[in-house]
């Protein structure tokens, strides 16, 4: 797919630039900062299969503008679906009364700046892909996951991709465009033996095209590894309940990086103090072996993406280094009020949002240890294997839900287990973090973060991590 | 109402319905949502963010010799719909034939939702600048109180949104609904022992959001009252839910009671119809015409009339929510529970007890109040129940200290057969919702020991 050239949204929305220069400015006429259009047009498209059938698919269009507008640290916003000019115009009117004052400047005018750089470039679009060939993806993976066991009884499979043009013009003068495509493609099995019944679920994709499901991850192995959780959680007990040694699986724990440090180094949390990490800038908080990054650039990562949705390039940022807070992920109101650099976080879940600071993709870096070494480490314990995610808040508490584990005894993973939450409070676990493994892994490409109530696409990377000691809840 | 714009509507659906027929479509469904928004924060006695915008969008679902398509789209302009609806027409091609598909037989539309009680008009007449000074007032009483140390903010939104549901079996649907809220959330102690609460009001009318002082007194109460946590020990304990975690457990209790998830098998209350599958005392309702309330509506989103269900009749299971779908998949009829294309609660609720929540507490000699949970944990396959918990020691019947970093775990098949006591305090906060109850035993997960 071409991204440095398309301009999709005077397509779309048959908007002049002399048009847009005049409603960033009439987005200032009350004394505004700084005035920015989002101009958003979404093509989505999916399949289900359940009991054996392809029942249903969709096809969803989404488009529309929002209008920004700064003033010290206030903003005003305005968004609409309704594309005429007096729509336009009156949502510019009202994102810009939350000024009230008299117009300061004008806007500077518009310069299209082009991509330097595509962290997506796809071969086979899902835009462009023929039906037959998502829904032969689907069955693959569904017939596998049935064909895996005499108990699973169900399989659930869905497949989803988006295309989503985005433009974003603002008093600066910036005018900037990218095209980010998405798929996605789980698998949820169910089985059961007796009075047992337990579910299993993998998935897979990215800013990927179709041909990511001959190379990296087939569909057949996406059935088959939900099909295997849910038939290995009919044999698993439940899990041990009280503090002691937790092993964090490779790849899926990165869900604990990101509830335990990445939610409270986004820059507002920051700037307002809600933060426990507010005041901590340069201070230790984890142990010396305790190396963090937030990477916007890893290439076909559904975390990743060209520009922000302010515009900005993104940059690869270091967060904790070597145990130090050293890093925040900003977004242009944070960083303007911190006086502090643009890292490209500002993202928005679609065109009714107001950008914030998010996460891209969020990894804790390799470290010394070989992942058997550490298993070998523990004589009672709980190694936490798959997650349902997680959940913190600005206070540093967190949880995070496993949905399969194994007991560690004697240094071997034994009797596994299920249903399990893992809950402490962030510096206390990160000064906990005794041994990292040299296996940095990412968990599935499947995954949304939630944060004031907008989604955002993101994954999680962790090598194997020994914590010395954590809050296992289970049943005693 | 917008009367030029509902005849606009209903016109374009009608347009639609027409168009989609002489494509060849058996069936068609089209919903068209209308929706006005204005959104304040509030944060240390500044405005921080004000939205206001308006927004639409069409969702239509054909069926063509019992093969479903889906589509949806914000863009109206005729040229688009019309090539969704030929996309859609060749998509369904491509589905497998599905006995069970088609759209709801109900022709018979409820008409105007008078008497419902779900429209305010003030939603329109209210001016901005008391939307400012109720949120702003909310906050300001909020941070008088010195144990506060900091804000999240005070938020005031209020929503209007009309619906218009049409058919190709003649069904022709059109109503307006408002939404107002406020509430502020707050941090209260230092750096490193942070503790947050939030308290808010929602309902369908203006005057009936509570007071400014009451919404500020509540969230300070509820952030204050966990300063000073202590982990305890891991054991087996009785545990009080606070009303807003029993509506917590019966969101949990309606996800694994859908047709859906039934005929799916993913849900541990599969095959239990007619079953005593809680305590005789359990009884839990699901009313769609509750006057006022959140969960009201005069039809679903398949244009079944929505009515009062007794779910659990003192203990048994009396019936699943269903759609059109997942009722044809049961071989039931659809309970006027159809949500999008899924399967959603109008006011499910538990019917209340007689004792008051301070009675309740009394009887408990060692115990937990539950007040907050925090990640996800919930499994409707087999009723698993593990989160991270918040709460409130009780030792002789009185609060002893407050509890944090602990986790709860049980089973909720386990928890229904083991519901205790009832309160009396059960209030319409949301569409689904319960009174403070006590469970005769949860494991809590803390120290060793």
């Amino acid at each position: 797919m071409d991204n440095t050239h398309t301009l999709p949204f005077f397509d779309f929305f048959h908007i002049s630039d002399r048009e847009m220069q005049k409603v960033l400015d009439l987005a200032l006429s009350r004394g505004g900062d700084f005035s920015e259009i989002f101009c958003e047009y979404r093509i989505h498209s999916s399949i289900l299969m359940e009991e054996d059938i392809i029942k249903e698919t969709g096809e969803s269009i989404g488009m529309g503008i929002g209008i920004r507008v700064i003033s010290g640290d206030k903003t005003g916003y305005a968004y609409t679906n309704d594309l005429s000019p007096a729509k336009i115009n009156s949502a510019a009117i009202t994102a810009a009364s939350i000024a009230n004052g008299k117009i300061r400047q004008k806007a500077v005018p518009l310069n299209f700046k082009t991509n330097t750089h595509n962290l997506y470039p796809i071969v086979q679009s899902g835009k462009e892909a023929l039906l037959e060939a998502k829904i032969d993806l689907a069955k693959k993976a569904y017939l596998t996951a049935q064909r895996f066991d005499a108990a699973i009884q169900k399989v659930r499979v869905s497949f989803a991709d988006l295309t989503r043009y985005i433009t974003i013009l603002n008093s600066e003068g910036l005018k900037v465009s990218d095209v980010q495509p998405m798929i996605k493609l789980v698998c949820l099995a169910v089985a059961e033996r007796g009075e047992s019944r337990e579910a299993g679920f993998s998935g897979g994709g990215g800013r990927v095209g179709l041909e990511y499901f001959t190379g990296t991850l087939t569909p057949e192995e996406i059935g088959r590894e939900a099909a295997q959780e849910a038939v290995q959680l009919l044999d698993a007990s439940p899990s041990p309940a009280g503090e002691m040694p937790v092993i964090l699986s490779p790849g899926h724990s990165g869900v604990l990086i990101h509830e335990a440090v990445g939610h409270l180094i986004e820059a507002d949390f920051l700037r307002k103090k809600t933060s426990i990490f507010w005041n901590k800038s340069g201070q230790k908080i984890a142990r010396e072996n305790v190396t963090i990054y937030d990477d916007p650039t890893i290439p076909y990562f559904r975390g990743s993406y060209n520009i922000d949705d302010e515009g900005t390039q993104p940059e690869k940022t270091l967060v904790i280094e070597n145990g130090k807070l050293v890093g925040f992920l900003q977004d242009r109101l944070s960083s303007s009020l911190m006086k502090m650099s643009l890292t490209g976080h500002g993202r928005r879940q679609d065109f009714s949002c107001i950008p914030i600071p998010r996460m891209s993709n969020t990894y804790i870096a390799g470290g010394e240890y070989d992942r058997e070494e550490i298993i070998r480490s523990v004589a009672k314990g709980f190694y936490a294997d798959k997650f349902q995610g997680g959940q913190v808040e600005d206070s540093g508490k967190f949880t995070f839900s496993v949905s399969s584990g194994f007991l560690i005894e004697d240094g071997r993973l034994t009797t596994p287990v299920k249903q399990a939450t893992l809950i402490g409070t962030n510096i206390d676990i990160l000064n906990k973090i005794e041994k990292i493994g040299s296996d940095l892994k990412f968990g599935l490409q499947t995954g949304t973060c939630g944060k004031g109530g907008q989604g955002a696409p993101v994954t999680d990377g962790c090598p194997t991590i020994k914590i010395s000691q954590m809050t296992v809840g289970g049943i005693k | 109402m917008k009367d030029r714009q509902s005849e606009d509507y209903r016109e374009l659906a009608e347009w639609l319905i027409g168009f989609t027929r002489s494509k060849g479509a058996d069936e068609v469904e089209v919903t068209i949502l209308d929706g006005t928004e204005f959104s304040l924060d509030v944060r240390l006695g500044e405005i921080e963010n004000l939205i206001e915008a308006g927004s639409r969008h069409l969702d239509f679902k054909v069926i063509k010799d019992q093969k479903t398509a889906y589509a949806s789209t914000s863009d109206l302009d005729k040229e688009t719909l019309k090539r969704l609806v030929i996309n859609g027409i060749d998509r369904a091609e491509l589905s497998n034939r599905d006995i069970c598909a088609g759209i709801s037989p109900h022709i018979q539309s409820t008409g105007k939702p008078d008497g419902l009680g779900i429209y305010d008009p003030m939603v329109r007449e209210m001016d901005s600048r008391e939307k400012i000074r109720m949120a702003t007032e909310t906050e300001r009483i909020a941070l008088e109180d010195k144990r506060i140390t900091n804000s999240h903010g005070a938020s005031m939104e209020t929503r209007e949104v009309q619906t218009t549901l049409a058919n190709s079996n003649g069904f022709f649907g059109q109503y307006s609904e408002t939404l107002f809220s406020l509430g502020v959330a707050l941090q209260a102690g230092e750096t490193d022992n942070m503790v947050e609460g939030s308290w808010g009001s929602t309902c369908r009318f203006l005057k009936e959001i509570e007071p400014e002082a009451h919404i500020a007194r509540k969230a300070v109460e509820r952030t204050v009252r966990q300063l000073d946590p202590r982990k305890i020990q891991t054991q087996n304990i009785p545990i009080i839910f606070e009303p807003r975690m029993t509506g917590w457990l019966l969101g949990f209790l309606f996800s694994c009671l859908t047709g859906t998830s039934v005929y799916q098998k993913t849900t541990f209350l599969a095959g239990k119809l007619g079953e005593q599958i809680a305590d005789k005392k359990i009884t839990v309702f699901d009313d769609g015409r509750m006057s006022g309330k959140l969960g009201t509506a005069p039809f679903d989103s398949e244009g079944v009339p929505t009515s009062r269900k007794t779910v659990i009749e003192s203990g048994v299971l009396k019936t699943y929510l269903n759609n059109t779908y997942s009722a044809r998949k049961l071989d039931m009829e659809s309970t006027g529970n159809a949500d999008g294309s899924g399967v959603g609660p109008t006011n499910f609720y538990l019917k209340p007890g007689e004792n008051d929540q301070l009675e309740i507490i009394k009887t408990m000699s060692k115990g937990l109040i539950l007040t907050r949970t925090m990640g996800h944990g919930l499994n409707p396959v087999n009723g698993d129940i593990s989160r991270g918990a918040f709460g409130l020691w009780i030792e002789d019947g009185e609060i002893a200290y407050p509890v944090s970093e602990v986790t709860i775990s049980g089973n909720l098949g386990r928890i229904l057969k083991e519901i205790e006591i009832i309160g009396n305090d059960l209030e319409f906060r949301s569409p689904i919702c319960g009174p403070t109850i006590l469970i005769g035993e949860m494991t809590v997960a803390g120290q060793s020991g």
